[in-house]
């Protein structure tokens, strides 16, 4: 397979995803801010920012920190390279440069997402409300599913999987992250407050049954952590995104994947057979820190070794 | 009936319409069924099909980019619901025509990069050849595999009110469209079932494998790899590029993912360097090596045409083939098939007068309302005169241009283009097409039947360019019985698919399933 083209198949599934993840943190911050009481609230305003990294592209657009500023901000702004908008038209356009790599059917569903999207612009609307972000996590749904239905099982649905377990470990990482800080373990607190966020961590990676299913108990922040880290069996965990990875990087090419298997094997090592306490020893900021540094080590070691003209 | 029924509009007189017979009264023997169906459909019935062939073109993407047009990078090509019918016969006689016409382009591509007999004999004068700017200094004496250098043609062809078949141009560098014949058949099924079964339409589906063994063919190893190489996604035809790839299962290329190394192409591939073998360009010439040609092609790969000329992969079309589509060779291709074959061309010629030579220019310059006058290396209907269609402004701007530089120009009677019925606002009216079918030089010559029809949807217009408010049809060669009845399908081919649920389950829900209107 081309090297070019493994990169636009790499990058049309990383945006997707991006998008789908940009419009569950929204869709989950939005209601959050209603629950809670408190819709002046700045620090739940910002929050979809801070996780994302764009605190400073946003305050650098001038407007105050509401949390409809910001929500259009991450999902319309033109400027924001990360918007929903604007994933939607790089995954569309990275498509389009290898149309001939995917099914028809993936195509135009890609390209009916695109246009839709047009056409939401042009009504003048630019909607920050659930049935949108909806839509994004509907569109991306299709896609996967048309995806999973209609390709050869072969290189280019493997680095369309690739892509998607890349970035979908980093979101949650993220999620996980700002959250725990906003609740560190066993500070007391206002125990309202811990109980919806919490709960809106795991609806935003669509964990909640999971959770009830598994502890059939309160939600604790170290439960939330152990959950979202190690479990094998939910789509959205680090571990089980890992095991994915692991796998599909055994079916690519050995040569050029060398480096990227080396860096895939050892983090899966600390998912598969660590623990809770292996997290708290260094503190679960640090651990998902580190995490998210050696996910983005490997994404780079995916390109460099596949992706890269040389 | 529900609805409104459809105006059907006569061509004027002195056209040569394809569905309707001279007097304009009854439908030709081909057409027949055709016409009786359309006097069921409504204005609302065909409407509502134009718009399920519109957002299903504008979904699938089969788009175009107009160039020098900012604002609209991808439009759809209009795709017109009314087929165009060739009738078996008629398609047999221009199939033997188009195979001698590409058979003596070949051997004359062959022969000036060779021996240049037929400059010897005197048939075409040699400055014409050898000063042309599509004339490839490279390919002289350069063997090329099985003696093909144009393994993919597009022939322009029109019918005029004599009724007879005209070639227009011959497409020997990069022909594009073949993607709209297979839309436009995909679509037409999709749309008419019903016309399907009353005639029987001779397939075309299997243009991309006729094409991936052309290509394949062309090689002299076992096994070879077949690349297909497009300019990017920024091209007018990269739907088509992309298309074509897909349907082959062959990579589609840009030039930066190939690079040569000692001699031979590779590709850049996941698994690393992959040796090329064959390449199936949709570039020009001039763009296909920096190092051989245009040094600021970002679109080529540097060294190509070296790797080429020792043999080590196969281009196709070859380089240098556009010598012999130029406008002013053209004239001469009729005294190819002679001097070549020894045979009559079948097709005609359309009657050219060189503005290169000072009497035919008099004469050019004296009728120039009525002709049309066309840049010998213009393509896409540009830069381009229709005497009769233009302003007296226009001809006399154009004479200026003309005088300036007549070698640049050749010029035609202006033919009236035959007309074919076509859904338009006033309702099916008579529109000017032309056609265009593909012809594959492999071992054999190959053309599936029909080719890409393109209509001029502007009443009056004889312009049928995509770039210039031009549209497509399907393109149907039909088997006629000798009485006018098309030769039977499947009699009422539409076979139950009624594996289902059990007979009880089925049952059970029929009540809920006949209410919803389910497929019967």
């Amino acid at each position: 397979m081309l090297s070019r083209v493994a990169g636009h198949l790499y990058w049309l599934s990383r945006y997707l995803e991006r998008a789908e993840n940009m419009a569950r943190i929204l869709d989950v911050g939005q209601s959050l801010a209603l629950l809670s009481g408190r819709p002046g609230d700045e620090a739940a305003a910002i929050e979809p920012l801070v996780i994302t990294e764009t605190l400073d592209a946003f305050r650098a657009t001038g407007k105050p920190a509401t949390p409809e500023n910001a929500a259009r901000f991450l999902a319309w702004d033109p400027a924001h390279p990360s918007s929903i908008a604007n994933c939607l038209e790089a995954s569309r356009e990275n498509a389009r440069a290898v149309r001939g790599a995917i099914t028809s059917e993936m195509w135009e569903t890609i390209n009916d997402t695109w246009l839709q999207l047009q056409a939401r612009r042009r009504s003048g609307r630019e909607p920050i409300e659930t049935e949108f972000f909806d839509w994004v996590k509907e569109r991306s749904h299709l896609f996967r599913g048309v995806t999973f239905a209609t390709i050869r099982r072969d290189q280019p649905y493997d680095f369309i999987r690739l892509a998607t377990f890349i970035e979908r470990a980093d979101n949650t990482a993220r999620i996980l992250s700002v959250k725990q800080a906003r609740n560190p373990a066993g500070e007391g607190g206002d125990s309202v407050t811990d109980y919806y966020s919490l709960s809106a961590v795991l609806r935003s990676v669509s964990s909640l049954e999971s959770y009830r299913d598994t502890y059939r108990d309160a939600i604790d922040v170290r439960r939330v952590a152990e959950l979202l880290i190690f479990s094998p069996q939910l789509p959205r965990s680090l571990r089980f995104c890992f095991d994915e990875i692991q796998r599909i990087l055994a079916r690519l090419p050995q040569e050029a994947g060398r480096s990227a298997r080396r860096l895939a094997a050892i983090i899966h090592a600390g998912l598969a057979h660590g623990d809770l306490d292996d997290v708290y020893e260094v503190g679960l900021h640090r651990f998902l820190d580190r995490f998210l540094r050696d996910n983005m080590g490997l994404g780079a070691a995916i390109h460099a070794g596949y992706m890269e003209m040389k | 009936m529900d609805g409104t029924a459809l105006t059907l509009i006569a061509p004027p007189k002195g056209i040569f319409d394809e569905m309707l017979d001279g007097d304009a009264r009854h439908a030709r023997t081909h057409y027949r069924a055709y016409a009786d169906w359309l006097g069921s459909a409504t204005v609302e019935s065909m409407a509502a099909k134009r718009a399920e062939a519109d957002l299903i073109f504008r979904r699938i993407g089969i788009t175009f980019s107009v160039y020098g047009d900012e604002s609209g990078t991808e439009r759809l090509i209009p795709s017109d619901v009314v087929p165009r019918i060739i009738a078996a016969s008629e398609w047999a006689a221009l199939e033997r025509g188009l195979v001698q016409r590409v058979t003596a382009i070949n051997r004359f591509l062959a022969d000036i990069y060779h021996a240049q007999e037929i400059l010897k004999a005197g048939l075409i004068p040699e400055d014409q050849i050898l000063a042309n700017d599509q004339f490839q200094v490279a390919m002289i004496g350069m063997r090329v595999p099985h003696d093909t250098y144009a393994h993919i043609v597009g022939v322009d062809i029109v019918r005029h009110n004599d009724g007879h078949y005209y070639v227009l141009e011959d497409n020997l560098r990069v022909p594009s469209g073949v993607s709209y014949m297979l839309s436009n058949r995909k679509m037409m099924m999709r749309l008419f079932p019903d016309l399907f079964r009353r005639y029987s339409v001779r397939p075309v589906e299997h243009y991309p494998a006729l094409l991936l063994q052309t290509l394949r063919a062309a090689a002299e190893v076992d096994n070879p790899t077949v690349v297909l190489l497009t300019p990017g996604r920024f091209n007018s035809a990269y739907f088509e590029h992309t298309f074509l790839a897909q349907q082959m299962g062959i990579e589609l290329v840009e030039g930066q993912d190939l690079f040569v190394k000692d001699g031979f192409v590779y590709m850049r591939t996941t698994s690393g360097p992959q040796r090329v073998d064959v390449i199936y360009r949709r570039l020009d010439d001039s763009f296909l090596d920096p190092l051989a040609f245009r040094p600021d092609s970002l679109l080529g790969v540097a060294g190509l045409l070296a790797a080429y000329r020792l043999g080590n992969v196969v281009i196709a079309n070859a380089v240098g083939t556009g010598v012999a589509d130029d406008k002013s060779i053209y004239p001469y291709v009729p005294d190819m098939v002679r001097f070549y074959l020894g045979e009559e061309p079948i097709l005609k010629n359309v009657p050219t007068w060189q503005c290169r030579k000072p009497e035919d220019l008099g004469y050019v310059l004296a009728h120039l309302p009525e002709l049309v006058v066309k840049e010998v290396h213009g393509a896409g209907g540009y830069g381009m005169l229709v005497g009769p269609t233009s302003s007296k402004d226009e001809i006399e701007r154009f004479r200026k241009v003309l005088e300036a530089n007549p070698t640049n120009y050749i010029a035609q009677p202006t033919l009236a283009l035959s007309s074919c019925p076509t859904f338009v606002e006033e309702g099916v009216a008579p529109r000017h097409i032309d056609l265009r079918p593909f012809v594959l030089v492999g071992r054999d010559v190959r053309i599936v039947p029909g080719g890409l029809t393109r209509v001029a949807l502007r009443k009056g217009s004889l312009v049928v360019n995509s770039s210039q408010g031009g549209g497509t049809k399907d393109t149907w060669v039909v088997d006629v019985d000798q009485d006018g009845a098309p030769a039977a399908g499947p009699a009422d081919a539409a076979q139950s698919q009624s594996q289902s649920q059990s007979q009880g389950a089925a049952r059970g829900a029929g009540a809920a399933q006949s209410s919803a209107g389910g497929e019967a």
